[in-house]
């Protein structure tokens, strides 16, 4: 008999060791996996409600354009305006320029206006200056790269100035790094949490096991083949507290949806909250058992002699 | 089989459990331990199998030295050598089967030989009738030869019992020490701790002597009929 395939017969041996302990003790199995599913359920509702924001963020950064404006009071010919357009278009990240005449602007003013667009009767003349509204390649939808494409809109010959709504876009970069930062913190916060409970019911089933731990030892169990049986039992435990916690909150996400439309509403505006796709849904099964075994891992570690 | 040379054990406080322990076990040998409580019987046994370290000297057994093994080496160790308690250590919600084949399932044995040696080993100490029961259903001697089909279903080469029948009546005792000795009788290096006089009695094997935590005595089976033995003074 060689001594890998001792090795292998031991590992088995551990595993089914693992799934037998679930087996026996049921009523520790459900609690170790409510458990599991309460803290992955408060984890999982987080991380449903940045994904939603970081989407509504997202959605709203879709809307970034960068206008060019041409001086005020020049009419530019349609040749003029094909060779501006060209040479808008050819700078990296446009993938349309579209040009806006001073009547056209007007009109969107005055129905912007409204009731109120009398007041455009006084004017004597058109103070609008013609434009390009550039549309931007989805690569190109980010603060950083609008305010580069503005200062070279601006250097095209025949462009006056180019505006992209500075003070808007830099909000809205701060806000979206502010919530990744909240995120990683409060996401990071509820996970630690979880795995300190999670290895505390590790550590309280090597306790209630302590008798036939000791017993493998004596009988010459090595460190493996007593800490498998444990390590199989968070990663089922991970996974099946996961998977309860998805339906869970899916549960709640549904049937709690139309009783909080409104601070919804405040948080991602008019858009429909989405679910997890099948992804995230993997995702949460995969920190469910992370996390598992992760405190597996640290609980058997400190323990003296497992 | 054994050897223990210059052996200390000393506990926090400056308590010494053993003092001094230099002796050689050779193999195929049959010795008891013998001692009041308090003694150093326990203490020197949990050496050899490696649930302690000495706190001085050096301990070889089957030539490895135990004193410096690290755990998985005590492990391996482990898996070479039967160990009976007074108290049994048997797994309540196993059945004895499971209690027995657990050290087979341990060493890496497959499966269908487990259940071969398993059973024979059962049948051969008179409990191929009960593998599928509970330890609480078997009696303390019932209980006893589990826990020694345990310890021999590996064929060790070495056995150590510490009060193996400290918990039962005198005939179950006996029963348990013919059973033991049997194991002897196949070769097995047998090292026995206990205080009962009517084991020593009845089976003429050599015998060490502890008393706080010194060895006072060995007295060897060719010395019986004399009585004469030889003692060791403190130290020695």
């Amino acid at each position: 008999m060689t001594d890998s395939s001792r090795s292998m017969r031991r590992i088995t041996t551990g595993i089914r060791s693992g799934l037998r302990g679930m087996r026996s003790a049921p009523l520790v199995f459900f609690i170790s996996v409510s458990t599991m599913a309460v803290g992955l359920l408060l984890l999982g509702a987080f991380m449903l409600v940045v994904q939603n924001m970081r989407g509504s963020l997202e959605r709203v950064g879709d809307e970034f354009s960068v206008v060019a404006f041409l001086p005020v009071g020049v009419e530019p010919t349609p040749s003029e305006v094909a060779g501006l357009r060209k040479r808008l278009e050819g700078l990296q990240g446009v993938v349309k320029a579209t040009y806006v005449s001073r009547s056209e602007a007007l009109e969107r003013l005055r129905s912007d206006l409204g009731k109120d667009s009398t007041i455009l009767e006084e004017l004597v003349d058109n103070p609008l200056p013609a434009s390009f509204e550039l549309v931007l390649g989805l690569d190109t939808r980010t603060p950083d790269t609008v305010r580069d494409l503005a200062a070279k809109a601006r250097n095209v010959e025949g462009i006056d100035d180019a505006r992209y709504g500075e003070a808007w876009v830099e909000g809205y970069s701060k806000i979206l790094r502010g919530l990744g930062w909240v995120g990683l913190a409060l996401g990071g916060g509820l996970a630690l949490a979880l795995g300190v409970i999670i290895a505390g019911t590790v550590r309280l089933a090597v306790y209630a096991r302590a008798d036939e731990i000791q017993i493998q030892r004596l009988v010459g169990a090595g460190a493996i083949y007593v800490r498998l049986p444990f390590y199989v039992q968070a990663v089922i435990q991970g996974a099946f507290g996961a998977v309860l916690a998805v339906l869970l909150l899916y549960g709640l996400f549904r049937s709690g949806l139309p009783l909080l439309s409104d601070p919804i509403q405040f948080l991602i505006g008019r858009t429909a909250p989405t679910f997890f796709g099948p992804l995230g849904v993997l995702g949460m099964v995969g920190i469910g058992i992370g996390l598992g075994l992760a405190a597996a891992v640290v609980s058997l570690f400190r323990v003296e002699d497992p | 089989m054994i050897q223990m040379y210059h052996v200390d054990m000393r506990y926090e406080g400056g308590l010494y459990a053993l003092r001094d322990i230099s002796v050689a076990v050779e193999r195929g040998e049959f010795v008891f331990l013998t001692g009041s409580s308090g003694a150093g019987k326990s203490t020197l046994l949990r050496l050899l199998f490696g649930a302690e370290h000495p706190s001085r000297g050096q301990i070889l057994v089957a030539g490895r030295n135990v004193s410096r093994m690290g755990r998985n080496q005590v492990a391996e160790l482990r898996r070479q050598i039967g160990v009976i308690f007074q108290d049994f250590k048997l797994l309540p919600e196993r059945t004895v089967f499971e209690n027995v084949a657990v050290a087979l399932e341990i060493a890496g044995v497959p499966r269908r030989e487990i259940r071969a040696r398993v059973w024979s080993t059962l049948k051969r100490l008179g409990l191929g009738h009960r593998l599928d029961h509970r330890p609480r259903a078997l009696s303390g001697g019932e209980q006893q030869r589990v826990a020694i089909a345990r310890a021999l279903v590996n064929d060790p080469p070495l056995l150590l019992a510490d009060e193996p029948t400290g918990n039962l009546d005198p005939e179950l005792a006996l029963d348990i020490m013919d059973i033991i000795a049997d194991a002897h009788a196949r070769g097995t290096t047998v090292l026995v701790a206990t205080h009962d006089p009517s084991l020593l009695e009845r089976h003429r094997f050599r015998h060490l002597t502890l008393d706080k935590g010194r060895l006072i005595g060995d007295r060897r089976p060719e010395l019986f009929q004399s009585g004469a033995h030889r003692s060791l003074s403190p130290g020695s």
